[in-house]
């Protein structure tokens, strides 16, 4: 066990192993208490070790090749991937949203996070793997949640409040104006994750970039600009994300002339 | 004399339990002005469907509209609705105060250029559905089923619209509070508005024409009562 030049103590295979013996020793008490979780941590636990030394050698090989279509070639893909997992976790919006909420993901994963590596980390070369990749993944996972937050409650809410709906219509409101109530709830829902951790780092816990950070040797000052750095740029990436998000979907519950389709008038 | 409101061959069909069924088979009338019209038929016939018809608030209903003639693809549909003004069956209060509500649709971009009625007026308003006690700044969450009900057909009124399809506005309410509503429709239309209403309580003579809604299609009821 020798320390790294980068003050990273390595993790080798028995490391790994020690790490895997204590979920057997859980799945172990979990089957002689029948409580049916065995299963459920075998999958998992494979899951992880399958997903993150892909993840590991894949951007070994990213980085080593240095390229910039690879990289803009990853964050579509990211986008591609946190599109359609934001639609699955949307199951009360319309059908056929995938293109809004690509390019709603798109947006705010590439502004974002070439706004921070570019004008406020000015990394060089401007696409540079090691941080460009790391940040997008963090705006781009972190707005998902926010954005498929927003979506399913401005759909639910919508539903559920047809009646004012249909109320505000009647007196001349436009799809814009009948929807704004339940927009700006949806908003609010979807940045409310963000921003209770925003108030709760440093004081409940570390947050996971600081502290991966600090334990590669960074020193904790350093590691804490980074930090604030990411946790504004989600904040903003949800906010903007979720806007773009709702801006060019909540028209699809109505008609052309500006009907909310209550559940009964759905195809 | 132009018709205020008036509809030709109206059409709309309702996913049912066998494929789809007609609630509208082809309806025309005519609204004209100073009229009230009463639409009866049993529950499920298609009277709420009929008014959200002429209001523009059916989606895939099919037919002609015209208002003063000018037939409904020459107008925004926002301004049709404001002009021809629903009342929903069932009263939605939004958050706020009384005073929010009534004046809802002066948030609206429909109405930006009009005016918006004073406390005054507002509290006159109120005195007219026996509300007199119900302070302006009450929050509407409290009102109970039959004052929100009040409260959702002034907010109607006070835009001044040309028609009034209302469903069922007295449902909710005693006999002395219908009959401020009944007071308030009489008024309306010798105003020179058009009012179409679906209800249920006791005929209170203000209708000069009965129509039954059966099978999609729409027959005299009975003839005037006075």
């Amino acid at each position: 066990m020798t320390s790294a030049a980068g003050g990273v103590i390595p993790i080798g295979p028995w490391q790994l192993a020690l790490a895997t013996l204590f979920v057997v020793f859980v799945g172990i008490v979990s089957l002689r208490l029948s409580l049916g979780i065995t299963k459920d941590l075998a999958i998992a636990t494979v899951r992880t070790y399958v997903q993150l030394l892909a993840l590991g050698f894949i951007l070994r090989w990213v980085f080593g090749i240095n390229s910039v279509w690879l990289v803009l070639g990853l964050l579509v893909l990211m986008v591609l991937m946190a599109s359609r997992i934001l639609i699955q976790r949307s199951p009360d919006a319309p059908k056929g949203i995938f293109a809004s909420a690509f390019v709603s993901m798109a947006l705010t994963g590439f502004i974002v996070t070439f706004a921070v590596t570019g004008v406020i980390v000015q990394v060089k070369p401007w696409y540079l793997p090691q941080y460009v990749i790391p940040l997008a993944g963090m705006v781009i996972g972190n707005s998902m949640n926010g954005i498929a937050l927003s979506l399913e409650r401005v759909f639910a809410d919508l539903d559920l409040r047809d009646n004012e709906v249909l109320a505000l219509t009647a007196l001349g409101a436009t799809p814009w104006e009948a929807s704004h109530g339940a927009i700006r709830l949806a908003l609010r829902a979807g940045l409310i994750p963000t921003i209770n951790s925003m108030a709760a780092a440093g004081i409940v816990f570390i947050p996971g970039m600081m502290a991966g950070q600090i334990l590669a040797g960074a020193d904790p000052v350093t590691a804490t600009g980074y930090q604030i750095v990411v946790m504004l740029m989600v904040a903003a990436a949800t906010a903007l994300g979720s806007v773009v998000a709702l801006m060019l979907t909540y028209h699809r519950r109505f008609t052309g002339d500006g009907v909310f389709l209550e559940k009964g008038f759905r195809q | 004399m132009t018709a205020l409101l008036e509809a030709r061959n109206l059409v709309a069909t309702m996913p049912a339990e066998t494929g789809s069924a007609r609630v509208l088979d082809g309806i025309s009338l005519v609204l004209d002005p100073g009229e009230v019209v009463d639409i009866t038929g049993p529950s499920g016939s298609g009277k709420t469907t009929l008014l959200r018809a002429l209001a523009r608030l059916l989606p895939g209903a099919t037919g002609t509209l015209l208002l003063d003639g000018v037939p409904a693809e020459k107008i925004v549909s926002q301004h049709w609705r404001a002009s021809v003004a629903l009342l929903p069956q069932k009263p939605a209060i939004a958050a706020g105060d009384v005073r929010a509500n009534l004046l809802l649709a002066w948030s609206l971009r429909v109405r930006r250029l009009h005016a918006r009625p004073s406390d005054a007026a507002l509290n006159a308003a109120l005195a007219r559905v026996h509300l007199d006690d119900i302070a302006l700044d009450r929050d509407a969450v409290r009102l109970s089923v039959g004052q929100a009900a009040r409260i959702a057909l002034l907010r109607v009124l006070l835009t001044e619209p040309r028609v009034l399809l209302l469903d069922e506005p007295d449902a909710a309410l005693d006999d002395a509070s219908a009959d401020a509503v009944s007071v308030l429709t009489r008024d309306f239309v010798a105003g020179g508005g058009a009012v179409m209403r679906v209800r249920h309580h006791r005929a209170d003579g203000l209708a000069d024409r009965r129509l039954l809604l059966s099978g999609g299609d729409l027959v005299v009821a009975q003839e005037m009562t006075q």
